[in-house]
């Protein structure tokens, strides 16, 4: 298992907008913004200890029960990609994060992810408790994550009269 | 925009709600859990959502003449059940609301054939003006097949799953 990375926030994934990401407008399209999260999601997933491997050796699996985007600036072939990641809340099965999504060079926001994570059992395929060895993990990285502001766009509700 | 648009337009379907689109879950959608990944929901809703357009005269002709564009701001998913590869997938679609310039759109995804609720989306579309790629009013033709989709779908009732805040607390 790596070395937990405490850093608040979680700052490990880095990856570039691929030519099949774009769609005929031009820009990388809102399913491969979530393609690009996800991978965010196996890195914060890895300081878990509950990612390939996890899955590989048969032991749980982790699924997404809700995820919501903001799409706040286009992006374009090549561009270069930051993600960080926020624990907000967690429980025995549940983690709840948020994953920013920067252009790497030029630093601007280009869109947000929130997400609710659930542990699997491998063989039943229902939740279960987080493994042993993932619960402190989780415990000392939302405790270093709760010194952080809470991201404006966390919790949002769906509208067209607020904006 | 008052031009009319320089393309043929489709014949409207108002049915509430629209089922207008069908598809199925590809090879290279599936991940390491031998499921459709979350990413992919996304894209198979954003195709719904794509439908939703071609249908209010919105769709591929819309970018190739140059005369706009449809970019989404904002998505919300939640996922129901798992889908495998190859299940054919129904969507249903509502129309939730509308203004000068955007739409605020609610899929459900179905497995075709087994029935059940396999996710749901809640997305806001807004109208790109082409050439500046900033927000413009929808075009006349668009704004006129809205409202009668509007007309059609303002009276179903509000999805349970509609208007969610995600958190620990959230059933």
């Amino acid at each position: 298992m790596i070395d937990l990375d405490l850093g608040a926030p979680l700052d490990r994934h880095r990856a570039t907008v691929l030519k099949d990401w774009i769609d005929w407008n031009g820009h990388m399209n809102v399913g491969y913004y979530v393609v690009a999260f996800d991978k965010a999601t196996d890195v914060l997933c890895e300081q878990f200890g509950c990612s390939w491997e996890y899955t590989r050796d048969k032991i749980g699996m982790t699924f997404v029960l809700e995820a919501h985007v903001t799409y706040e600036r286009e992006l374009r072939e090549g561009d270069p990609l930051r993600v960080t990641t926020q624990i907000l809340d967690h429980d025995a099965k549940r983690v709840h994060y948020m994953h920013m999504m920067y252009h790497a060079i030029d630093g601007y926001l280009a869109a947000t992810n929130e997400l609710m994570l659930i542990n699997i059992d491998y063989v039943t395929r229902r939740s279960a408790p987080w493994p042993e060895w993932a619960m402190p993990r989780i415990e000392k990285m939302a405790a270093a994550h709760a010194r952080l502001p809470r991201p404006k766009q966390a919790g949002r509700l769906i509208g067209i009269k607020k904006n | 925009m008052s031009a009319t648009l320089p393309y043929e337009m489709p014949e409207l379907v108002a049915t509430a709600p629209l089922d207008i689109h069908h598809s199925t879950v590809r090879p290279e959608w599936v991940d390491w859990n031998g499921h459709m990944n979350v990413a992919f929901y996304v894209l198979a809703f954003d195709q719904a959502s794509g439908a939703f357009m071609r249908n209010i005269g919105l769709g591929r002709d819309y970018v190739d003449s140059r005369s706009g564009m449809t970019f989404v701001l904002e998505t919300h998913v939640t996922y129901d059940r798992e889908m495998r590869e190859g299940a054919p997938m129904r969507f249903a679609t509502q129309l939730l609301a509308r203004d000068a310039k955007r739409v605020h759109l609610y899929h459900e995804m179905f497995h075709a054939d087994e029935r059940y609720l396999a996710a749901t989306n809640e997305v806001i579309v807004m109208n790109i003006d082409y050439a500046s790629r900033r927000a413009a009013p929808w075009p006349r033709q668009a704004a006129e097949r809205l409202e009668r989709v509007w007309e059609a779908h303002k009276h179903l009732p509000r999805p349970a799953k509609a208007g969610r805040i995600m958190g620990l607390g959230s059933k």
